[in-house]
């Protein structure tokens, strides 16, 4: 923070030096400066639109090739199909159509929807109220219990899985040390093989970072809001529904972008709660496995990742519309 | 339609019923002031009905001979007809007894005023904190727990071990290997990297004398120095080799990269006319699933035999490259662009010379180098990826990129980054538009030009979601696992912990030495977020 | 005053150890607990149906789920003595079988046993079902018949207790239908938890007839005719092999096919064995020199058309191109193979451009067969798994798969195989008949052995120390010398 500070201030000295070298190009021989000024200002746009460009191409290049047969995509590459034509839209045929006896690819969908939003929306419920509870209601403990949950952040996944499934599938119990008694501490509640047991374990592992993400920015709205309301009688409930919320919209979308992202297009969580259970799979699954013990039609895969893809942009393209300036400015001042 | 119903029921009634338990609580806390002894009976209803349901769960188990399954029998046991059968009971005993228990104590005394103060603070923060809570120890401290617990056992998870496990990772040769230390010195990004170095100094220095100081650091010295700092570690960690080096050079080099990269796209972006256009092509690639992802570089990346046309881009174009020899059409043409954009760039050297923009000069001159090279590539021994056969036909050079070790770790870090430079540029995009307008304004009309703003405003301003940028995309790629896994399932010495660790826990199911991974993992990445946060806190 | 603090600290310490030890037992108890885990899921499958309209609420089910577990011991009973009416009950199966093609002909195969009998049979195909078996067995929700792509796996499920070994009269039916030499892969330590299911013919070698007659090469029929023709080829100009061992996660494992099919060849049956269960160290000359047999081979200048020249950069289902457009002679790989051979190509008919296929040769006359396939084995004990268990090991069950696979391939070779008897042979291609007959009469078959290795070396080193020879990384004797390490004691 203080090296920025500095920055800033060296930053600020040569501000007069490069105005007065401004006004000396009026008198002549630097009008050509100021066009290379001008140009390189205009540089960053440049630079913007090639690394959209640089970004897309791996992208185009399986969406042209997701056009083309199988056989083609092995012998030639994309751009020859620009002279060779030769397109196709089999695959997209294939894709959409298939596995019509367990209710095909528009089933899959489904489940990634029964899945995707209430792994999105509950999180970040639970996380906004924990994130606001740590950042402005004092508690003994506080900064510990954070400090906790945020370094599960760090926890692999991978390894939380099983114990989850375990619970899902036969619930938890315990053997009472010494003795022939088992206590259940969670009950079965036969959940292995729904979404909601893939939903409730998107929602403990997307939490920690949830929390970190929301405290961040909760943190760091103004004081003085939350003193004005509460001289006004409000009470915790009221200042988080009626200021909290309403000034987080741009963290709660970005963080409703990524959680819908990541529970859309997750693969491994849902095959593992899942298991046997092909009538519950998403999209992801249902896709990967297209391709066939051997990746024999793996040529498939280029025209199911676009079908994947197709609903994530449609929520970023809707949320993006919600990372608005201002919002705080404003809010501030009235 | 059924499944559309059953799954649009699902998500109302799970939302529905949290936000009602929420505020259910939320109006009990309310009345813990005005009504205490009503409190106190809701409260016994809820402990009896869950100590009801405790136990009717009791029960007796006996291990059965040649059974996976032990045989169970309820402690208590009740009636069985209809909708009504034991547990029922039992909670509803539970929680009648406890109810009015409640009810009573709550009627006959009630806490002083001072007291009930605190209490009311306290539960107020459980309402909050609570949901969180409960999630998080169920879903991660219980398996975190069992996870270390298991790490000191054997494969099966039957006899103890202690820290055998442990010493099995960092013993294998496999994990650390440190017997190329040498290699580093020979290596050319290393004296590039020290180049880099001695350039920011010279410059810090010369600023400084102009100032009157020793040593002047400005945005163009700390980039400089970055990019040092960048290659230095690439020398490092292409001659150190293992796994866990492998996990240590994602986390630099992807989190470096991708940070840089996204901030710079959000910056731009955010006073570019069609931002919301540009935002969503950097971004599609978080969109794409990992098995997408795969494909997608696996046709960027494949190399086919010489003889044939090459499938991937980047191979094709290496190829093509090679395919203009020194001297001709072709290679005339590369020189002869490549030189207008060399003098384009010295012009702008000089005059970032005569400005005193060090940033402008620098940044030109080195941009030049990698044109010079390439010129002189085309002059003289060529570009690309091609010799001539005995028959004067061209035989393709291809490159193996996810073949050849040690740099095929740097490609598959691309695709990485790749995917994550969205995610920097989306949060980096929302603090940037969070930036109080009026700070911004002051500052113009202070004379501040727009590159003084940003990094006299902005900047310092999202400092802080930088750290928490670069906070969660340490720890998520500490966790790398999905890319290696589909591309090269860390053949080619490109293996990382993670998958590692799933190749031993779920591939070959050792338990024991999977959870070992694990907690490895896991306590490589705390040290950093506690630093982190802690950091966080004082800055408060 | 610091007194009274000192002891809220130590306070406070004793009760985050309590809470982490709590935890801890916790922990340890989850981990160790299963009980009545298996007996719980034919009751948590008529709760499913009672209520199959949203699988998504079965959370709602909670009041009902909990009481299940009282009343499911005397359903089993029910269930055993009234053997003739198995209509209404619901079988699970999962496998590994994925695509359109093979998933659907194989619930096409299931559709027909259940028009039959009543017995509701899903089968559910992931890609990486695989590795997801294990998961769902030790995590108490395992299906209640998994197809195993490798007997190893099958053996370490039997021996950790968690599939139940098959009842006489499912035995008695399996051998009406399936010779020793195929069971023998389903028997782990003298008892039977396995059927074959689909079988594969690994020993073969893909070429184009019409090509070789017209160049002037002959069918070799030994290994050193192999040798010979190859150097033949190569001083005509001629590329003998496409070779390619990338095959994503699993890279590697054509290498392996090739040092089994030479270990069965150039040793015995019995070393072969030996090999397999561990006895026999791949460090010993008898497997190193099998190693370096088949790298002298890959390695020989010319020898084989491989992408920048890198036999572990090439993906192996993209050695069918180049095999029918000339770029090399020969391609040995297992007979389902015929799937990844462009389309359109015509086989064994006798045309210009058809490809056909010649027993990879032997060495010592005797014409060992590496075969491979999959089998079933049953997680739960109930009288409707073992009716679709003896489905599984029928004669009708492949005829009936084996046509609707070729039904849903449009024609031509449909990929699947069955080396059960008394098929009716109609029902293949001429190619596929003749694949059945080395299969059925050969009198030494061998399975594919990394699939009967644990799964440490078989799915792991195997193919990674493989990989890494086979790119030059490791020499013959680090890469054996390091499988030898990870052979699990």
């Amino acid at each position: 923070m203080s090296s920025a500070a500095e920055t800033a201030a060296a930053e600020k000295a040569p501000g007069p030096a490069g105005s007065g070298s401004a006004q000396r190009g009026r008198r002549g021989p630097d009008r050509v400066g100021r066009a290379v000024y001008r140009f390189l200002r205009s540089i960053p746009a440049w630079v913007l639109w090639l690394m959209v460009i640089v970004w897309s191409v791996p992208t185009g290049s399986l969406f042209l090739n997701s056009f083309r047969h199988r056989d083609d995509q092995r012998a030639s590459g994309w751009w020859t199909s620009f002279t060779e034509g030769n397109w196709t839209l089999e695959n997209y045929a294939d894709v959409l159509s298939s596995g019509e006896q367990t209710g095909g690819l528009w089933q899959a969908l489904l489940n990634s929807f029964a899945i995707a939003i209430p792994a999105t929306i509950i999180p970040i419920a639970i996380a906004a109220l924990a994130a606001y509870a740590f950042a402005w209601i004092p508690f003994r403990g506080r900064e510990w219990l954070f400090i906790g949950t945020v370094s599960l952040l760090a926890l692999p996944n991978q390894v939380a899985l099983l114990p989850l499934l375990q619970m899902f599938a036969g619930g938890a119990h315990w053997t009472l040390p010494g003795t022939e008694i088992v206590v259940t501490l969670f009950p079965d509640f036969s959940l292995a093989g729904t979404a909601t047991a893939v939903w409730l374990t998107h929602t403990a592992f997307a939490l920690p970072f949830a929390i970190f993400l929301l405290h961040n920015y909760i943190s760091t709205l103004p004081g003085e809001l939350f003193e004005a309301a509460r001289i006004d009688g409000a009470d915790h409930f009221t200042i988080f529904w009626r200021i909290v919320v309403p000034l987080s919209v741009p963290a709660l979308a970005a963080f409703a972008i990524f959680q819908f992202l990541w529970t859309w297009n997750d693969y491994l969580i849902a095959l593992t709660m899942l298991g046997a259970a092909g009538e519950n799979y998403p999209a992801t699954i249902k896709i990967a496995s297209m391709a066939g013990e051997f990746g024999l039609r793996e040529h498939l895969l280029s025209a199911g990742a676009f079908v994947q893809a197709g609903v994530p942009m449609l929520v970023f393209f809707f949320l993006q519309r919600f990372f608005v300036r201002g919002l705080l400015a404003g809010s501030v001042k009235s | 339609m059924a499944a559309l119903w059953g799954a649009f029921l699902g998500i109302v009634i799970s939302v529905g019923a949290s936000a009602a338990v929420f505020w259910g609580t939320h109006r009990l806390f309310g009345l813990v002031e005005r009504r205490w002894a009503v409190v106190a009976a809701v409260a016994g209803v809820l402990v009896g009905a869950g100590a009801g349901a405790v136990a009717a769960g009791l029960r007796r188990c006996v291990a059965v001979e040649g059974s996976r399954n032990d045989e169970c029998t309820p402690l208590l046991d009740g009636p069985s007809f209809g909708w009504i059968n034991p547990t029922l009971m039992w909670i509803v005993i539970g929680a009648a007894v406890f109810g009015l228990a409640g009810a009573a104590v709550g009627v006959k005394r009630s806490p002083g005023g001072d007291r009930i103060a605190t209490l009311q603070g306290r539960l107020r923060a459980l309402t909050f904190v609570g949901p969180a809570m409960l999630f998080v120890a169920l879903g991660l401290i219980v398996p975190l727990l069992r996870t270390i617990y298991l790490s000191l056992f054997d494969k099966a998870g039957e006899s103890f071990r202690g820290l055998a496990n442990y010493g099995e990772i960092f013993t294998n040769a496999q994990s650390v290997d440190l017997s190329g230390w040498a290699g580093i010195f020979g290596s050319r990004l290393f004296w590039g990297s020290l180049i880099l170095f001695a350039i920011a100094t010279l410059i810090a220095m010369s600023r400084g004398r102009s100032r009157g100081v020793r040593a002047d650091v400005s945005a163009s010295t700390v980039g400089i120095g970055l990019g040092g700092g960048l290659l230095l570690s690439f020398a490092v960690f292409a001659n150190l080799r293992g796994t866990v080096m492998n996990n240590l050079w994602w986390v630099v080099a992807v989190t470096f990269l991708s940070t840089a990269l996204g901030l710079l796209a959000a910056v731009i972006a955010d006073r570019t006319k069609r931002e919301s256009f540009a935002k969503s092509l950097i971004f599609l690639p978080m969109a794409i699933s990992f098995v997408g992802a795969g494909i997608i570089w696996r046709f960027m990346y494949i190399a086919r035999p010489p003889q044939k046309s090459q499938t991937g881009l980047l191979n094709a174009i290496w190829v093509w490259l090679g395919t203009l020899r020194p001297s001709s059409g072709g290679a005339w043409t590369a020189v002869a662009v490549l030189a207008a954009v060399t003098v384009l760039l010295t012009a702008l050297c000089a005059f970032g010379v005569r400005r005193r923009q060090s940033a402008i000069a620098v940044g030109s001159a080195i941009a030049a180098i990698p044109l010079l090279w390439l010129i002189y590539r085309f002059l003289g021994p060529g570009v690309g990826g091609s010799a001539l056969g005995p028959n004067d036909e061209p035989i393709a050079g291809t490159i193996l990129f996810v073949q050849e070790s040690p740099f095929n770790n740097v490609w598959l870090m691309v695709v990485l980054i790749w995917i994550q430079t969205g995610f920097a540029m989306v949060i980096l995009s929302a603090a940037i538009k969070a930036v109080p307008a009026d700070l911004i304004e002051a500052a113009r009309v202070d004379g501040a030009d727009e590159r003084q703003v940003f990094f006299g405003v902005t900047l310092p301003t999202i400092v802080p979601t930088i750290t928490v940028v670069m906070t969660a995309m340490i720890v998520l790629v500490m966790k790398v696992f999905d890319i290696v896994r589909v591309m090269t399932n860390g053949n080619f010495g490109t293996q990382v912990i993670a998958n590692e660790m799933w190749q031993r826990s779920f591939t070959e199911f050792n338990l024991g030495l999977g959870s070992a991974l694990a907690v490895v993992l896991f306590l490589g990445v705390v040290p950093v977020m506690g630093l982190n946060i802690r950091r966080m806190q004082r800055g408060e | 005053m610091k007194d009274h603090s000192n002891r809220r600290t130590r306070l406070r310490w004793a009760r985050l150890l309590a809470i982490v030890l709590a935890f801890g037992l916790i922990a340890a108890a989850c981990g160790s607990d299963d009980d009545g885990d298996a007996e719980e899921a034919p009751a948590a499958t008529e709760a499913m149906a009672d209520e199959s309209m949203d699988d998504s609420m079965a959370d709602e089910s909670m009041d009902d789920s909990m009481d299940d577990e009282s009343m499911d011991d005397s359903m089993d009973d029910d269930m055993s003595d009234d053997m003739m009416d198995l209509s209404g009950t619901k079988v699970t199966v999962f496998g590994p079988e994925s695509s359109d093609e093979e998933a659907g002909a194989l619930r096409d195969a299931l559709d027909h046993f259940a028009a039959q009998t009543g017995i509701e049979v899903s089968y559910t195909g992931a890609r990486d079902a695989a590795d997801q078996i294990n998961a769902q067995a030790a995590g108490g929700n395992p299906p209640d018949i998994f197809i195993f792509p490798q007997p190893g796996k099958l053996a370490d499920f039997a021996r950790d207790g968690h599939l139940i070994a098959l009842p006489d009269d499912v035995i008695a039916a399996m051998n009406e239908h399936w010779t020793p030499a195929w069971t023998a892969f389903g028997d782990v330590d003298g008892t039977q938890y396995g059927i074959p299911n689909k079988s594969d013919l690994k020993s073969l070698v893909w070429y184009k007839p019409a090509l070789f007659e017209s160049k002037g090469y002959s069918v070799p029929g030994t290994w050193d005719e192999l040798k010979a023709l190859s150097a033949e080829m190569i001083a005509n100009g001629d590329t003998p092999f496409c070779i390619g061992i990338e095959s994503g996660p699993a890279t590697g494992w054509t290498f392996t096919d090739w040092v089994e099919d030479l270990m069965l060849r150039f040793h015995t049956p019995a070393e072969y064995d030996a090999w397999v269960a561990g006895e026999l160290a791949f460090s010993s000359a008898e497997v190193s020199g099998v190693f370096t047999e088949v790298l002298d081979l890959w390695n020989t200048p010319g020898m084989v058309f491989a992408a920048g020249g890198s036999i572990a950069a090439t993906p192996f289902g993209d050695n069918g191109q180049p095999l029918v457009d000339n770029d090399c002679m020969m391609h040995r790989q297992a007979s389902f193979y015929a799937a990844f051979i462009p389309e359109g190509t015509a086989f064994a008919d006798g045309s210009a451009d058809a490809v056909d296929t010649f027993y990879f040769p032997s060495v010592k006359g005797d014409q060992p067969v590496l075969g491979a396939g999959t089998l079933v084995g049953a997680f739960r004990d109930a009288p409707e798994v073992w009716e679709v268990m003896k489905y599984f090991a029928s004669s009708e069950y492949a005829e009936v798969r084996q046509q609707a696979q070729t039904e849903r391939k449009g024609g031509g070779l449909s990929g699947f195989l069955s080396a059960a008897t008394n098929q009716d042979p109609s029902v293949y291609q001429p190619l596929e008949q003749s694949f059945l007959d080395i299969l059925q009469n050969a009198d030494v078959v061998r399975f594919d052995g990394s699939d009967l290795m644990p799964a440490e070396v078989g799915a792991g080193t195997f193919w990674t120390e493989g990989t890494a020879v086979v790119n030059g990384d490791k020499s013959v004797a680090e890469a054996t010398q390091a499988i030898d390490d990870s052979w699990p004691q």
